[in-house]
């Protein structure tokens, strides 16, 4: 097991490493910082100082070195745009992002397995159609027309919720982010009905299901102790993949909500070419999807006697 | 397998049916838009002091530091976090005292102004003092701060309108160490000699540029002072995140006692217009400045906010600039016929009335501007064929014309609509869009552009700001002309060299009256417009009324909490009707 995860852990840095590394070359060779910066009305010398300044008139091999050094001892630099520490201003934004994340997993997990349970329970009934066809929706239709909608509908028309925004204190972040947690977790948590339905429908039908019903278990027990449990191992497997897909979601649905995490951070630091904080935003997001990986391999190792990670 | 794709298939329908269903629900039973604001306050009368105020924009500010930072979002949180020796009334215009005791006294031949420092007044409490407690503000302050605008390194682009202090030459050329025309007299007592009388100079001192600033914290901070303010102001800096907000925390020390009245202010930055006036009728925000279309006339159309909200031109001037030194603009009947061409009601109209028309160079917000001016430029297209006709040109001109516009939208817009309006006295008009730091760039150059769309906006509330700038000759340069019609009258430069030392306010105004008359009349642009701006506020914000001068000026305001809702038992109409309520509100 911890052979296997420190193996995990190497491949996770050499991915990180091609990552960043393929991404410092493109954002150093794409646009000019200083006129991105500065605009197109800044004289050749100012470009030239503001350059200077930064370290951008050296080769870029050298730069690519400094870098290397800097996310070795965490020091990420300083921002282009707001001349502040960018690892700083990540630790800043990150809890919001992952305050946003967990309460969408959340209602990912609890609607997508509920639902997907009871669809299963149901097979070939009218709710089962109804809530699969509901399922089919909610895949189809992405964060950037149901934020807008949920936006206009629920908070502005309805007045439940805050139109966007962050607030001020812990609770007032939560209230805030509701909405624009909800709206990240449709598509997730209707891939999770889907699947949980097909994998319960499956499991119900295993012999060691009819096995524990003629032992006599209650249907209650049958279900969440040997149906569900069993039906879980690749949702946790999904789980751990859908980490990323938060993150990346996280950009779309903050632009809509105003939420001020790790994907308006992403948008704002592309949109004025801030090349230390790109760096820094895709260096947290990378590491985030290995680590993410990782701890969905170890779950269902966990949750699955038959899974033995490193044994052969 | 078919079973599969048969439950596949009525997931799908059902789906299709949730959709539709879902459509018509909303169509039938979503509440319309609020018409009323959702919280109303409390019911004071007296000013309260508490709460936290939270206004916004829809981009990021750069700095707070008032002598290089020039923007209308710097100066929405410098008004909070400084103060200068004199400032605008909110209402008149008039210079009012701030950290100043009183309006400076002027020599008799005009040249010295002294200025008496209250005493007492402190700089915010800061670690760059000593035991971190603010120290008195001076003159020998003042003067710093003055000089550390002036010096060349600093690089202020205030610098222009201080270009008459004696000896400023010599400082910025390195010759010498002070600038000899600001004297410190004693300890609260400072004077400013000029090099030749000017009465706009201290619209100068009203300016941010001229804000008393803490040398210790440009010591300590160098460039990054911006980040880091220490002023004399209302309100200090507590905490600003970068694209997402600035806070703003009340000064207790502040010099006026019992002001301040909010404990925070939140400067939401990097808003967009449509998202702002969501949050803003929902209660999340406290005022808006800038709406799009649509909710601009939603808003308008809404008795419930009438007394929240205050549509008034801005201090700007829109016109077609035409260059008077080439062809055909150089002959004065085709300017005119221009002028007269222009069908100014078009336009507002296709700006849903949010422009002020005008003929005339003088905002109508400020002294000098004559609402019977007779000479005033006019939608008159027989008038506008007449001049064509004294010039030569009856059935139009043979070659079209160039117009240059700065890019985006709006200025194509603008564009289309000159295109046709001299359509219809024989000019072609081919449209050159370019990027706004090239437009500034070539139009500012003599004989280069023949015609263009432009603006000014003014930087203090004097008609000599817009005359003088945009009229005078003196303006006209081999690069950056701010006269870009490179219009030239004697007359004309006479007279507004005239008003500058005109030590009385009436004869001033007639002086630039007069000026107005011969410009409208010459028709280096035809003018056409300064833009409306509405205002909105919550019904529980109290004392703010738009700032003659300031955009977005928040430092008086109070809070009347607790709010309490307003729109519980208000009756929504629902569903199509709403739509149809919408639709009808478009026409008004």
């Amino acid at each position: 097991m911890m052979r296997h995860i420190a193996k995990r852990v190497l491949v996770g840095v050499v991915i990180v490493f091609a990552a960043v590394s393929s991404m410092f070359f493109v954002a150093n060779t794409v646009g000019d910082p200083a006129i991105a910066s500065l605009g197109h009305n800044a004289s050749a010398e100012a470009r030239e100082a503001w350059k200077h300044e930064r370290g951008y008139d050296r080769p870029l091999h050298e730069r690519y070195g400094r870098f290397l050094v800097g996310v070795a001892t965490l020091d990420l630099g300083t921002s282009d745009r707001d001349r502040q520490p960018v690892f700083d201003v990540i630790m800043h934004r990150l809890p919001r992002t992952l305050l946003l994340s967990g309460m969408a997993l959340s209602f990912e997990i609890a609607f997508g397995l509920l639902v997907g349970i009871f669809a299963a329970l149901r097979r070939g009934t009218l709710l089962d159609t109804g809530v699969m066809g509901l399922a089919f929706l909610g895949i189809s239709v992405p964060s950037f027309v149901s934020g807008p909608i949920f936006l206009l509908v629920f908070a502005f028309r309805l007045g439940w919720f805050p139109v966007g925004g962050y607030g001020l204190g812990f609770w007032d972040h939560v209230q805030h982010g509701l909405l624009p947690a909800f709206t990240m977790a449709i598509i997730g948590a209707a891939t999770y009905a889907r699947i949980m339905r097909s994998e319960m429908i499956e499991t119900m039908q295993s012999d060691y299901i009819r096995t524990a019903r003629a032992k006599g278990l209650h249907p209650f027990q049958v279900v969440m102790g040997h149906g569900v449990r069993n039906a879980l191992l690749p949702i946790v497997t999904l789980i751990g993949l859908s980490f990323p897909l938060l993150v990346s979601g996280a950009i779309i649905t903050e632009q809509i909500f105003n939420w001020p995490g790790m994907g308006r951070l992403a948008l704002e630091s592309i949109d004025s070419l801030d090349i230390p904080m790109i760096m820094g935003v895709v260096l947290f997001a990378a590491i985030f999807v290995q680590v993410g990986n990782l701890l969905a391999d170890i779950a269902v190792a966990m949750l699955d006697p038959r899974v033995r990670l490193g044994s052969r | 397998m078919r079973s599969t794709r048969r439950s596949e298939a009525w997931a799908g329908l059902v789906a299709l049916v949730f959709l539709a269903a879902s459509a018509l629900a909303l169509a039938l039973f979503l509440p319309e838009e609020p018409t009323t604001p959702r919280w109303r306050g409390a019911g004071h009368e007296e000013p309260q002091r508490g709460g936290t105020f939270v206004f916004h924009h829809e981009d990021n500010v750069r700095g707070f530091d008032p002598h290089t930072s020039f923007d209308e979002l710097s100066n929405m949180g410098i008004k909070l976090l400084f103060e200068g020796l004199i400032d605008y009334d909110r209402e008149t215009l008039e210079l009012v005292p701030r950290l100043a005791e009183a309006l400076p006294t002027q020599s008799e031949d005009g040249k010295t102004f002294t200025f008496r420092l209250r005493r007492g007044v402190r700089f915010h409490d800061s670690p760059i003092f000593p035991g971190g407690r603010g120290r008195e503000v001076t003159a020998e302050d003042v003067r710093w701060s003055l000089e550390h605008m002036l010096h060349p390194d600093t690089a202020s682009p205030g610098i222009t309108f201080f270009m008459l202090i004696e000896g400023l030459e010599a400082f910025r050329a390195g010759d010498a160490s002070h600038v000899s025309g600001i004297r410190v007299r004693d300890r609260y007592t400072i004077e400013i000699r000029l090099t030749r009388p000017d009465q706009t100079f201290l619209n100068a001192m009203a300016m941010t540029f001229a804000y008393p600033v803490a040398r210790e914290a440009y010591d300590e901070y160098g460039d990054e002072v911006r980040r880091n303010p220490v002023g004399t102001g209302a309100y200090v800096l507590e905490s600003w995140e970068p694209g997402v907000e600035v806070i703003f925390r009340r000064n207790d020390d502040f010099f006026i006692e019992g002001q301040p009245y909010v404990d925070r202010m939140v400067f939401t930055l990097d808003l967009k217009r449509d998202a702002a006036v969501m949050r803003f009728r929902n209660g999340d925000l406290d005022h808006t400045h800038r709406q799009s279309i649509a909710d601009y006339i939603a808003l308008r159309n809404l008795p419930a906010w009438e007394p929240y909200r205050v549509e008034e031109p801005n201090t700007d001037l829109w016109g077609v600039v035409m260059n008077t030194q080439l062809a055909p603009f150089d002959d004065v009947h085709v300017r005119r016929a221009v002028a007269f061409a222009i069908n100014r009601p078009h336009w507002r109209r296709a700006r849903v009335n949010r422009l002020l028309l005008t003929g005339q160079p003088i905002p109508a917000t400020l002294p000098g501007y004559d609402p019977d001016l007779p000479e005033q430029q006019r939608y008159d297209l027989t008038r506008a064929r007449e001049e064509m006709r004294l010039a030569g040109h009856p059935d139009g001109l043979p070659e079209p014309v160039e117009v240059w516009l700065g890019t985006g939208d709006i200025s194509r817009f603008y564009g289309e609509l000159i295109q046709s309006d001299l359509a219809a006295i024989g000019i072609r008009v081919e449209l050159k869009q370019v990027a706004f730091p090239v437009f500034l760039a070539e139009t500012g150059k003599p004989r280069t552009a023949q015609m263009l769309f432009s603006g000014w906006s003014m930087d203090f509330p004097d008609a000599s700001n817009f005359l003088d700038i945009l009229f005078h000759s003196g303006s006209i340069r081999d690069t950056d002309s701010t006269n870009r019609a490179f219009y030239s009258n004697p007359e004309v430069d006479r007279i507004l060299d005239a008003a500058r030392i005109e030590r009385d306010r009436a004869t001033r105004v007639a002086m630039y009256r007069d000026a107005s008359r011969i410009i409208a009349e010459d028709a280096p642009w035809a003018f056409v417009c300064s833009n409306l701006q509405m205002e909105v506020w919550q019904p529980y914000v109290r004392n703010y009324r738009p700032h003659a001068v300031w955009s977005n000026f928040y430092r008086d305001i109070w809070l009347d909490l607790p709010r309490e809702r307003w729109d519980a038992d208000e009756p929504r109409l629902r569903g199509v009707a709403a739509f149809a309520r919408f639709f009808g509100g478009l026409g008004r």
